[in-house]
Parts: structure tokens; sequence; C-alpha cells
């Protein structure tokens, strides 16, 4: 188990490198100076944009550019953005807004999603079922921003039960943020959780701890959900991320200060340290979830063991 | 289209929205005992609260709130003075500024002639590489504290600022320049307390002005800037309200929302989306008038000598039917054009334009013939494909096709930059789009950033027009003594340039702003999209 661990952190190191070089390239190689981009269609003073590109490295070629990022990235040092700001700095105030946002949308789709895709699996065919696959269909159809501003201007404008816009001193405003931003995967979850019980339930040993006596409830929850738990799972995992890198919609619609926004504005104005930093912590987010998914493998079915 | 669909959806959801509300009545009084703080809608500033470093309207509008200026534009877009008794000059060369007494900083320190001194000698050195550095170009002594990249200024200070007293500062220049009164207006031109030398990285989000509003807390980025009224300011009795928050927002449909429920109450940008709707959601809390901005079409003169008589650039222009792109395409949030000059400023001919600017397709298309229209009956027109301005750029293209017959290949650009790049490169040699928009309230800026030859280098004259004539008459106005002079001197140059037409003026930007039902309709906003804070008052 440790050494799988070990391994599979070393081959993220990798991963991470490969990843910051391909951003970093992109993002540099786009057309567009970014000092230039700083003073939109008025033309930069050229003396002050020569200091500053010389300033930020911008005349050396690329590989001395992500040589100096990246040794210090390994120090601890993210450098700073094109306005002299530590992306540190940028990413301190930006991530956890969105990593909250991202949790109870988690905590959302997880939850509600289970719920409802046991329940409509027990009860197959029946009433329950059709509500919860014809919503679920609905989820998934609508797309995010549609979504959002409908309910924003129901329930925020219209009704007023809801914040319109998210409040930094209000955490409760992001309750209907991370509603809309769960709302397609919390449809698959619900949809993954209702077939995969199905199969379950049908299995044999179910059958047989069903003979064997066994409370209904103590079926249901220890036997067959542990078992058809290891696809959700799986779609958890990677959908943690997905959340938090795809939470740019949902982020603009609230006007939630997370890394959404961020980086867009970031790729917009060339900010390349910034774009690369950020996405760096997302492809570290990732290889986290699916490392913590494989180990759950082996938690849910015994039969999965990590040498 | 997806936007413009969603737009409309929206807009039309809106209506809806307020219908519904509209039946519950009865008002609130939870605001009965003194007012609230006013919210006002504002996107992220770009830098750090430093004046000599805020060189877009977001932070400017803050920067507003928080500093006095030694002048101040009122309702007639004149310059009036504010923070200064007197600013006198016979020359235009050399320029005495006398301060008025009783303006502290919120710190408590006197505001003196150092103050400003110190200011615009820290944004005019290249060590600090301040984004409004190019604006004290015209101070004398600017140069030594701008020897180039690689090199170190051999002195911090211009030698055209001198402290005479506490209360008196003379500027000299190095050459005249009549506008220099109506610059100083621009947030570059604001002092600074001794406390931000100390510690300029702590003042970006803890800046201390000497304005009407004071911060309350720090700069927190992308979410607010909070101020409270500053009782010591001498004009503090006219301002009716306890603090501004300016609330950060990525996205003004959004915000526009927040207007609507009252949780933002000025906005100076209504979205495009609530156009159509505006005027009846917010009735006479809507405030529509004339932006600083300019929309032209750029000819690159001196990439492509194709364009280059300037009977086919007025063709062209002749054959763009101006009014049906501001209400079409713009849904009146832009009016034609018909000069360089922007109405806004005083110098503005209505008309001055003439022909070239007034549609006239059977003109244009006769004009274009009989200069022997352009090679290959082909033109191609670019924009930045990041600014909104596919569609108008297209109907541009359209309305070419049809009123003049040739074939016009739209080309999109990832961003503005790239078009100059490919310009300097000789990989496109189309015409372009582009857009001005003024630093402070003068004719000159119309002009000189555009259309002198110095404008090559140091701005936006990307066509690469010279004209020997309109250097002459913008020297005539720079040195002019009296305001009437300069104008005269400026709108000669003007004419010029009219008649040559390097760039086709296409529209005037305008103002949309809104206020929601917590303030009283009727707050000012002047001519560089400021808040007349005396003007906003509670319902």
């Amino acid at each position: 188990m440790g050494r799988y661990v070990i391994r599979r952190l070393l081959q993220a190191i990798p991963v991470l490198l490969g990843a910051t070089i391909l951003i970093y390239c992109l993002v540099f190689l786009l057309p567009g100076d970014p000092i230039q981009a700083l003073a939109g269609e008025k033309k930069a003073d050229p003396n002050i944009t020569a200091i500053l590109r010389e300033q930020y490295h911008l005349n050396d070629p690329l590989y001395q550019r992500y040589w100096y990022y990246i040794s210090g990235v390994l120090t601890g040092d993210f450098g700073t953005d094109f306005t002299g700001r530590p992306v540190a700095e940028i990413m301190s105030e930006t991530f956890p807004v969105t990593l909250n946002l991202a949790t109870i949308a988690f905590a959302v789709e997880a939850v509600v999603g289970i719920v409802a895709g046991v329940f409509a699996a027990l009860g197959r065919g029946k009433f329950l079922d059709n509500v919860v696959l014809l919503s679920t269909l609905l989820l998934v159809s609508v797309p995010v921003f549609v979504l959002g501003n409908v309910l924003q201007l129901v329930l925020g404008v219209k009704w007023a039960i809801a914040p319109i816009s998210y409040d930094s001193e209000d955490m409760t405003t992001l309750i209907l943020p991370a509603v809309v931003l769960a709302s397609a995967s919390l449809a698959y979850i619900t949809r993954l959780t209702r077939t995969s019980m199905m199969e379950t339930m049908r299995a044999d040993y179910v059958r047989t701890a069903t003979a064997k006596g066994l409370s209904r409830s103590r079926v249901i929850v220890r036997h067959a959900l542990r078992n058809a738990m290891i696809p959700i799972v799986t779609f958890l995992g990677v959908d943690l991320g997905a959340l938090m890198g795809g939470a740019i919609i949902t982020e603009r619609i609230f006007n939630i200060p997370g890394i959404g926004g961020t980086l867009y504005q970031a790729v917009y104005l060339r900010q390349g340290t910034t774009v690369v930093s950020i996405v760096t912590v997302l492809v570290l987010v990732y290889i986290a979830a699916n490392l913590i998914v494989d180990l759950l493998y082996a938690v849910l079915d015994p039969r999965i063991r990590y040498a | 289209m997806r936007g413009a669909k969603s737009a409309k959806w929206v807009a039309g959801a809106i209506v809806v929205a307020l219908a519904a509300t509209a039946c519950g009545g009865g008002g609130s009084d939870s605001k009965a005992n003194g007012a609230k703080q006013v919210v006002m809608e504002l996107g992220e500033p770009q830098n750090g609260l430093i004046p000599s470093n805020t060189y877009e309207s977001e932070g400017s509008e803050v920067m507003n709130a928080l500093f006095t200026g030694l002048v101040r534009y009122d309702e007639k877009n004149e310059t009036q003075l504010d923070m200064a008794a007197s600013i006198e000059t016979k020359d235009s060369k050399v320029w005495t500024i006398k301060l008025k007494d009783g303006y502290t900083f919120h710190n408590g320190e006197p505001v003196t002639a150092q103050s400003f001194a110190d200011a615009w000698n820290y944004g005019a050195n290249q060590d600090n590489t301040q984004e409004t550095n190019p604006l004290y170009n015209k101070i004398e002594g600017y140069a030594d504290l701008n020897p180039g990249e690689g090199k170190k200024p051999a002195t911090d200070k211009m030698k055209g600022l001198k402290v005479v007293d506490e209360k008196t500062l003379e500027v000299t220049l190095t050459a005249p320049f009549s506008a220099f009164k109506t610059m100083l207006g621009f947030n570059a031109f604001y002092p600074l307390p001794k406390a931000f030398f100390k510690d300029p990285k702590g003042f970006e989000t803890a800046p201390i002005g000497n304005g009407m509003f004071k911060m309350d807390g720090k700069f927190v980025r992308n979410q607010q800037i909070k101020t409270v009224k500053f009782d010591k300011h001498p004009d503090a009795a006219e301002v009716k309200i306890p603090g501004v928050t300016f609330k950060i927002y990525n996205n003004q449909d959004t915000a526009y929302r927040d207007l609507l429920g009252g949780r933002v109450d000025i906005m100076d940008t209504v979205p495009l989306s609530a156009m159509t709707t505006a005027a009846k959601d917010l009735g006479d809390r809507y405030i529509q008038g004339t932006d600083s901005g300019v929309g032209y079409i750029g000819f690159p003169i001196k990439y492509n000598k194709v364009y280059a008589k300037p009977e086919i650039r007025k063709a062209i222009s002749q054959a763009i039917d101006r009014k049906a792109i501001t209400e079409k395409i713009f849904v009146n949030t832009r009016t034609p054009a018909d000069d360089f000059i922007n109405p806004l400023v005083p110098g503005y001919r209505s008309g001055a334009c003439g022909a070239p600017c007034t549609f006239d397709p059977a003109a244009a298309k006769k004009a274009f013939d009989a200069a022997g229209g352009l090679p290959g009956n082909k033109m191609e027109l670019g924009y930045n494909a990041d600014g909104g301005h596919k569609d108008w750029i297209e109907a541009v293209a359209a309305q070419l096709e049809k009123n003049l017959g040739v074939d016009v290949t739209v080309k999109p650009f990832e961003q503005f930059q790239t078009i100059l790049n490919d310009l300097g490169d000789k990989k496109y040699s189309g015409a372009f789009r582009l857009a001005w928009s003024m630093d402070y309230p003068h004719p000159e800026n119309y002009l000189r950033p555009v259309f002198s030859e110095d404008a090559i280098e140091h701005g936006s004259n990307y066509s690469g027009y010279v004209n020997p004539q309109v250097e002459k008459f913008l020297d005539q106005g720079d040195t002019a003594t009296t305001e009437d002079a300069a104008i005269k001197a400026y709108q000669q140059a003007d004419d010029l340039i009219l008649k040559d037409m390097p760039y086709i003026p296409v529209y005037f930007y305008k103002l949309n702003a809104g206020l929601s039902k917590n303030l009283k309709p009727g707050v000012r906003i002047d001519n560089m999209t400021q808040i007349d804070w005396t003007t906003v008052n509670p319902a």
C-alpha cells in the first residue's frame, strides 16, 4: 500500500512538469505582448514597456524564462504577474473561494445523487423512479448558464428569496451557485447509482445475504451499495477537479471571485505566470483526487489489493 | 449569436420580474434614520490604488472618490478650480499654481505644494514604471528621469517643478502647452502624502488621499473597496451620504440585477443586454449622455499605397450608414460621429466632418470610381475578436460591398495588438478598427495623441499619417495663451485632418448609467465618467 502510494506520487512529478511546460509554452506563444495588453488599445509608453519587459525577463528565450519560473516554484515562489502582484497572493485569495464552492457542490451531488439513485433503483419502474429519471434528464439537458440565470432571476430577482450575487461576508450566498454548479453531475451520479444499484441488487451474493435473513437495510447499505459505489467513486473523484476548473460559468453568473474568473482574466491579459500556476494547482488536485479514488477501490472491494 | 439571444431573453425576464414586484408596493422605511452606504458597481481595478499607476476607468473612479485634484470638470465640460486657488500663466510655459487652505490627507498631513511635486516626480521616474508616466512628459526635466532602459536616472526630481512656498507650485514645461490646466484634473496629477513614499506597496491596498472619502479597511481584491465620508474635507458638508462601497463585479448583467434589487445603487455602464428595457426599468434613474470614446476605421497609409488617396478614404466614409449601425447594431449606445473631436469637450463642432460623414451611397460610389477605386476591387477590414466588434465591422463590410461594389474581406485578429504587429511585420495591409478615449477633456487630446507625427512612436497614430500643416496648427494651439485662440488653432488642425481622413470617425460612445431606488435621480456624471459625489442624495 505505502509503496504503491509512493510510486504514484513519483509518477505525478513528470506529469506535473510536463503540464507546466506545455501550458507555459502555450500561454507565452499566444500572440500579443503582455505589457501592451495591460494598456489596452492605447500605446504603452515605449520606454516604460522596455523597462518592464526587461524586468519580467520577456526578452529572454522561452526555455530560460521557464527555468526562472520553475526554479522559483520549486523554492515556493510562484513569481508575480505583470502588474507586480505575487501570484501566490492571487491564488491564496481565489482558491479558497472556489474550494468552498466546489466542496458544497460536491456534497450536494454526492449526497442527493446517491440517495436519489438508491431510491430510484429500489423502486424500479415505480412513480419515484420515473420522477428521478425525468428530472435528471432535464438537469442533464439544460446548460449550466441557462439554469444559473433562470434560478438567479426567479429566486433572486423575482421572489427575492435567494441572493443574486456572492457576498464574502455571507457564506449562504454560495448555496444556490453550488447547486447550479452541481446540477449536471448530480444527474449523472443519480443515474449511475441507479443503474449500478440495480445490477448489484441482482447479484448472487445479495440474494445470499437476503436468504441468510439479514435485514433489508443492511443488505442494501452494507452489501449492495458498497459494491455499487465503485463506478460512482470513480466519477466523483474526477468530478472534484472538474468542479474546480469548471466553475468559471457559475462564478461569472453569481459574481464569485474564484479561480475561474481569475484564470479567464489572466488568459485574456496574457498573465502567463498566473495561468500556469493556477493550472498547475488544478493538475495537482486532479492527481490527488485520482489517487484517492484508486485507494478507495481497495476499501470498497476487498478483492482489490495494492502491493 | 448565443450572447445576443440570451441577452434578449434576460431582458424579457427582467420585465416580467419587475411587473411582478410592482404589485407588491409597500415601500421600505428601514433607512428612515440617516442614509445608508451607497454601493457602486465597479470592475476590478487593474493595479494597486496608486494615482499615477491608474490609467483605466475602474481605478480612476476610486481615485476620484479618494482624492481631490487641482481642477475638476463642470456641467458644461469646462475646467473649474478644485483644490487650486488659482492657476496662472502668461506664456503657457511657466504655470503658477496656488493651493487653497484647509485640505489635509486622511492621515492628518496637510496637502502642500510639495505633496504635488513629490507625487509627480514619483510618477515620472522610469524606475517606478508607473502607467501614467508619459503624461508628465510636458514638464521640464522629464527626460532626466527617463534616460531609457538599462540606464539609471541621475536625479529623482524634475527641474520644472519648483516649490515656491507651502502653497505655491511653479511648473515649467519644456514647451508651451495651453491645455496643461485642463490636464491637471487627471488622476496622475493628484498629490501624495509622505506616508506613501515610506510604503508604496502597502498604499496599493490602503491608499491615503485628500478626497471626500477615505478608506474604511483595505482594498479586498475582486471583492470591494469600502470608503467613508472624510469629515475634515472642506466640501464635506455637501456630501449627503455616509460613504461609498465600490463592489467589484466581473459581470455587468449580474450587477444590473443587483441594481434592480437595490443591492447596487450606481452603475455607470448599463449592460448591453438591458439596453432595450433600461428606460422602463429605471425611469428617471436612467442617465444617458455622451461618453468620451470615439470609434474609427483606420487605414494603413504608411504600409499600403492603395489607401494613399484621401478621396478613396472619404468615399469609403461616405458609403457607411452610421445611423443604421448606431441604432440597429448598438441599440443607441453609440451616436454617429461627425467630428474627430468628441462632443464632450469644448471645441467640438457638430457636423464638422460634413459630406464625408453623411451617408450618400450614390455620391460615394461616384467619388470612389472617380478616384480610381481599389486594385482588384478588393478591400480588407480587420478587427480584434476579443472586444465585441464583429457585428458592426461586418455591417460596415456589407454596406461597403453594397454601396461601392467592392469585395470586402473581414478579418478577425486575436487582440488589437495583433493587428498592429501584423501591420508592422507586413503580414496584413488592410484597414482596421480602433478607438480612442481621452485622458483629459481637451480638443488637443483628440488630435495630437492620434494624428501627430509624434504619435506614431508614442501614441495611437497607427496609420502613420503625417501632415506638416497639421503639426503647425497643433503647435499653434499648444503655444496659444488664451483658451479661445488655442481651440481655434486645434479646430484648424481638425479641419485639415478631416480633409485627409486617415481614420474614418464612425461613432461616439454614449454614457448609459443607472441608479437604484435608494437614490434620488439627478446624480451628475462628469465627462471623465466620474461621479460628482455632491450630487448623490439618498431617496
